[in-house]
């Protein structure tokens, strides 16, 4: 068998001084095939964010430290290849979309102007650039196109933004697209579009998704399978269905229930127990 | 946008009635000027006035007049741009400013650029290298500079490389050589540079502190941006990253900066034009003030609260157009 | 992950600003060299004077130094016991403050009344030439406005910091100019707060048109270049030399910043729910300015006003090198170096100290002031 396509292995990331770390993550290791749809699910804090920008080295160091372990993406460690190597996979390979539209969009360029560079930067033998971006534009939903070219950040929609980050991060054709907590920051009824548009582009382009979320109820329906983060360790996985059908953790368990399903009559929202986890 | 402007045009009305209010009242408190009336004063450094020079002054301020119709005739006379007649040579105020704004006009406006040129890549490299070595030394000289005295440091600077008893670099005093008609074109524009050096760097350095330091707070902020993590994931590399998508948003905050150093560049230009003996509008100021020519220095004062209100009506609207976030509110 | 428990300390707002402010390195040093400068300048006859400490002649002692002082300089020396005895006392005070006010109040007004009506010993001597059995001279035996034969004498060990034209000490001059530079920074940034606090706070506090107006009011100050503006007043008025004119000229200016500030911190706070609470139960509105809005906002006015003091001392000294501050034969960091201007070619000693003078002066002020508001807010910084 070939090199997986990506292959984590006992990764461990510390932020904080190095006699009394913090262990953001702390050891994890898991597998990702190609085509896959993985979902990282966990509360704030638990290093699943850190684990998607560790992918492409996205973390800044300082303050963080890679203290262990490897990442390998195609069969070479991105933990250790070089800068300008790095960048070459950045966008072009593995694209992200992070969870606030309004603050990863750069207010003071147009929305065109920021697909632009990343065509140009990855795939300089498009000639027809605008073009590009329009059909990008048009792929994950905004009306007329090439009307909003010109258009600042600002003066779209929190649904709008997010659909021009996915826009960006599609430009360049990824294998790998990792969406960290893409919905988070939106409205229910936008976090519902966006998810169906993401699962729209997955099966249409069978691209790889890695999906950083801390609500199970976005898994369900979307990944094959998951990985349930606390405190910096991976306490479950497996498919989807089965963590769902019969959470084995106590962590997993408490997460599923906070999740209010439809239907269902509750006095007040379910709180973890840590104690019990622990 | 068109509606921000007109409405910020509309603003500055009180306080363009505020400004010549109160240097109206100062013109109308004036022992000298309330002098004049009596019969008496109106010495002008030491020269007795002619009866007729003194009613040409109490025509100018309207001192026989009521307040309120001599406030009226002092603002018209100064939207016609007669601010009088020195009571020194007699010369229209206006002619003696004209002949001087130019000169300081140039020296203030190239500390100004030159500060903003020094400082902007030196409150960057800070923000980049944050709490390492090179940030340290550079924000403490910054503190350091900031704190001298441009007094002192134009006597220090003439002392130590214009004359006095150590290097002798540069010229001490003036706008050009006795002998700068004999040099030709070039040479006289070398020895005008020559003579405009020390001026300016003592009024741009402290400028360039302050205005460094807010570069590298803005560039701070910007850095902890999230869109800067999105560009790098774009794969674009760190220069561009820095230089494009996190300089253009620092810049924006440093656009009005120039606001709070202009007025302080005009106090500064009357310090070292004296100590320079550079014929401008700052050396007139203290001349003025030194022979009690109350008219002439009416006349700076006024043109300089015009020109600080006007900078402030430029920073506003150029912060709108620069910005696209202002552009469309 | 590794949790940290939050750590809950009954350590006061107060108690937290000193711990972090202490942290700072820049701003300990600065407020200890602030502190030095107001011991130099209080201590200045003692240690610049032409009179002996301690003389004794013929088998009588006597103590010149005391007969020869100024009543501005009993003035100086009676203050800082007065503000030490109050210090000691804070916590009996803090509970009667009002008769504590009363009592600061009338012991100021009594000193002042008994200065006005005392005449100073004018005693042209000195008395290093005097002979005497036993004498105890300050380390610099000059007076600050003594004449000498020793002119443009470059620093040696008999004058520090060389002597002036006339022969005066620049040390001794440099000592007592400390006096006036503090003083004059002093309280034109009492009347620079004063009003900048009363009319910020109206703004903030009312909104509305009395906003607006204030607003504009500020504006319009700022459009006047500050030194400009003092220069015009002061020529116009021929007030030079006058110190409390050029301190009430310096406060009328300066207070614009103030202003502002008070302005957004009330703008901030009074939508907050204690101001709201405060109103609710009926509380007067100079009860919840003076009660729950002013106190909360008085870190950053601290902040404001320690720039301030560095800004006024600069404007003094610049006024005073213009020759439209104070004056000789009233010593004056500016004076010096205004008078430095005719030498420059070889008295290099009457410009370099005065200006070391002003740039230590202003620095510490700036790092206290920056350290200041470091602790008082993080939001806030500049580092």
């Amino acid at each position: 068998m070939s090199a997986p396509f990506l292959h984590v292995e006992n990764l461990g990331i510390q932020f904080g001084p190095t006699d009394n770390p913090l262990k953001a993550v702390d050891g994890i290791s898991f597998d990702l095939a190609a085509g896959e749809t993985l979902a990282v699910v966990g509360e704030s804090g638990s290093g699943k964010s850190v684990t998607a920008l560790a992918l492409t080295r996205l973390l800044a160091t300082p303050p963080a430290r890679y203290v262990s372990g490897k990442i390998e993406f195609e069969g070479r460690n991105m933990l250790t290849i070089p800068e300008d190597e790095l960048r070459k996979v950045r966008g072009k390979q593995i694209a992200y979309i992070f969870q606030e539209p309004s603050s990863s969009l750069n207010p003071v360029f147009t929305i065109g102007f920021q697909i632009q560079e990343a065509i140009e930067l990855h795939r300089p033998e498009v000639r027809d650039v605008r073009g590009e971006i329009v059909c990008a534009l048009e792929r994950v939903g905004i009306r007329q196109p090439a009307e909003r070219l010109g258009d600042y950040p600002h003066q779209l929609s929190g649904g709008m933004q997010q659909r021009v980050m996915i826009a960006m991060a599609l430009a360049c054709q990824p294998k790998l697209l990792v969406a960290d907590e893409p919905t988070t920051a939106l409205d229910v009824t936008i976090q519902k579009q966006i998810m169906d548009l993401l699962k729209e582009l997955k099966q249409t382009s069978n691209m790889t998704v890695l999906l950083i979320t801390h609500n199970f109820g976005l898994v369900a329906d979307f990944a094959d399978r998951v990985l349930v983060m606390f405190r910096g360790r991976i306490v479950e996985s497996g498919p989807t269905a089965e963590v769902l059908r019969n959470p084995q953790h106590p962590y997993t368990r408490a997460l599923i229930e906070c999740v209010p399903k439809l239907g269902q009559k509750q006095r007040r929202l379910k709180v973890i127990d840590y104690a019990g986890i622990e | 946008m068109t509606t921000y402007i007109l409405r910020r045009l509309l603003l500055i009305i009180p306080t363009l009635f505020g400004i010549t209010l109160l240097t109206f009242l100062l013109v109308r408190l004036a022992p000298g000027n309330a002098a004049l009336l009596k019969g008496g004063g109106g010495e002008g450094g030491g020269r007795a006035m002619t009866a007729e020079q003194r009613l040409a002054t109490i025509k100018l301020y309207g001192l026989d007049k009521p307040p309120l119709v001599a406030y009226v005739d002092w603002v018209g006379r100064i939207a016609r741009l007669d601010l009088g007649e020195s009571w020194i040579d007699h010369r229209s105020v206006t002619a003696k400013i004209g002949e001087r704004i130019g000169l300081t006009a140039s020296i203030a406006g190239s500390a100004l650029v030159l500060s903003y040129l020094i400082a902007i890549p030196l409150g960057v490299t800070a923000a980049l290298r944050r709490g390492q070595g090179i940030d340290r030394v550079l924000t403490f000289i910054l503190f350091l500079l900031y704190s001298i005295p441009n007094f002192a440091a134009a006597l220090l600077l003439i002392l130590f490389v214009a004359g006095g008893d150590y290097l002798n670099l540069l010229p001490m005093y003036g706008i050009n050589s006795i002998n700068a008609s004999e040099m030709g074109t070039w040479g006289w524009i070398w020895d005008r540079i020559l003579h405009m050096i020390l001026p300016v760097v003592c009024l741009t350095y402290a400028s360039l502190a302050s205005i460094s330091r807010y570069a590298r707070v803005s560039m701070l902020e910007v850095l902890g941006q999230d869109f800067l993590r999105t560009a790098r994931a774009k794969g674009l590399s760190e220069r561009v990253v820095i230089l494009r998508h996190a300089l253009r948003n620092a810049l924006i905050p440093l656009i009005t900066i120039f606001t709070l150093e202009l007025p302080v560049l005009i106090g500064g230009s009357v310090i070292i034009e004296t100590i320079f003996s550079l014929p401008g509008m700052g050396q007139l100021m203290l001349q003025s003030l030194e022979n009690r020519d109350n008219p002439t220095i009416m006349g700076i004062t006024v043109l300089a609260a015009l020109v600080t209100l006007g900078s402030y009506l430029i920073a506003d609207i150029l912060y709108v157009v620069v910005d696209p976030r202002m552009k469309y509110e | 992950m590794s949790t940290n428990p939050p750590v809950i300390t009954n350590e006061t707002y107060a108690h937290r600003v000193a711990r972090r402010f202490q942290a700072d390195a820049f701003a300990r040093n600065g407020l200890r060299m602030v502190i030095f400068l107001f011991i130099l300048a209080t201590l200045a006859p003692f240690l610049a004077n032409s009179h002996a400490l301690i003389r004794v002649t013929d088998g009588q002692t006597s103590f010149p130094i005391f007969l020869s002082l100024d009543p501005i300089e009993w003035r100086f020396l009676i203050y800082v016991p007065l503000g030490g005895v109050v210090y000691l006392l804070r916590r009996r005070l803090l509970t009667h403050w009002r008769i504590a006010l009363c009592l600061v109040v009338a012991v100021i007004a009594l000193v002042e009344i008994v200065l006005a009506y005392s005449h100073p010993i004018n005693d042209p001597t000195n008395d290093r030439d005097r002979a005497a059995s036993f004498k105890l001279l300050p380390p610099i035996p000059y007076s600050p406005i003594e004449t000498t034969r020793d002119q443009f004498a470059p620093p040696s060990w008999k004058h520090p910091c060389g002597t002036d034209s006339t022969g005066r000490d620049i040390a001794a001059r440099m000592l007592h100019g400390a006096r006036t530079s503090l003083s004059i920074g002093f309280v034109s940034q009492s009347i620079a707060l004063f009003i900048g606090i009363v009319l910020g706070g109206l703004a903030g506090y009312y909104r509305g048109w009395t906003d607006i107006a204030v607003c504009r009011f500020i504006e319009i100050m700022d459009c006047f270049p500050s030194l400009l503006l003092i220069l015009v007043i002061i020529g116009i008025f021929e007030s030079q030399n006058n110190m409390f004119v050029i301190m009430a000229v310096i406060g009328f200016t300066s207070w614009t910043g103030v202003a502002r500030l008070v302005r957004a911190e009330f703008l901030r706070l009074s939508v907050q729910p204690f101001t709201l609470a405060a109103q609710a139960i009926g509380a007067t509105d100079l009860r919840v300015i003076l009660r729950h809005l002013l106190p909360n906002s008085l870190g950053p006015i601290l902040v404001v006003g320690t720039f301030g003091v560095a800004s006024a001392i600069l404007i003094e000294s610049s006024l005073s090198f213009l020759g439209f501050g104070m004056q000789a034969p009233t010593p004056s960091w500016g004076d010096i170096l205004n008078e430095s201007r005719r030498y420059i070619d070889f008295a290099w000693w009457l410009a370099f100290f005065p200006g070391l003078a002003i740039l230590i002066t202003i620095m510490s002020y700036n790092f206290v002031g920056e350290g200041l508001r470091d602790a008082v807010d993080p939001r806030l910084r500049l580092k």
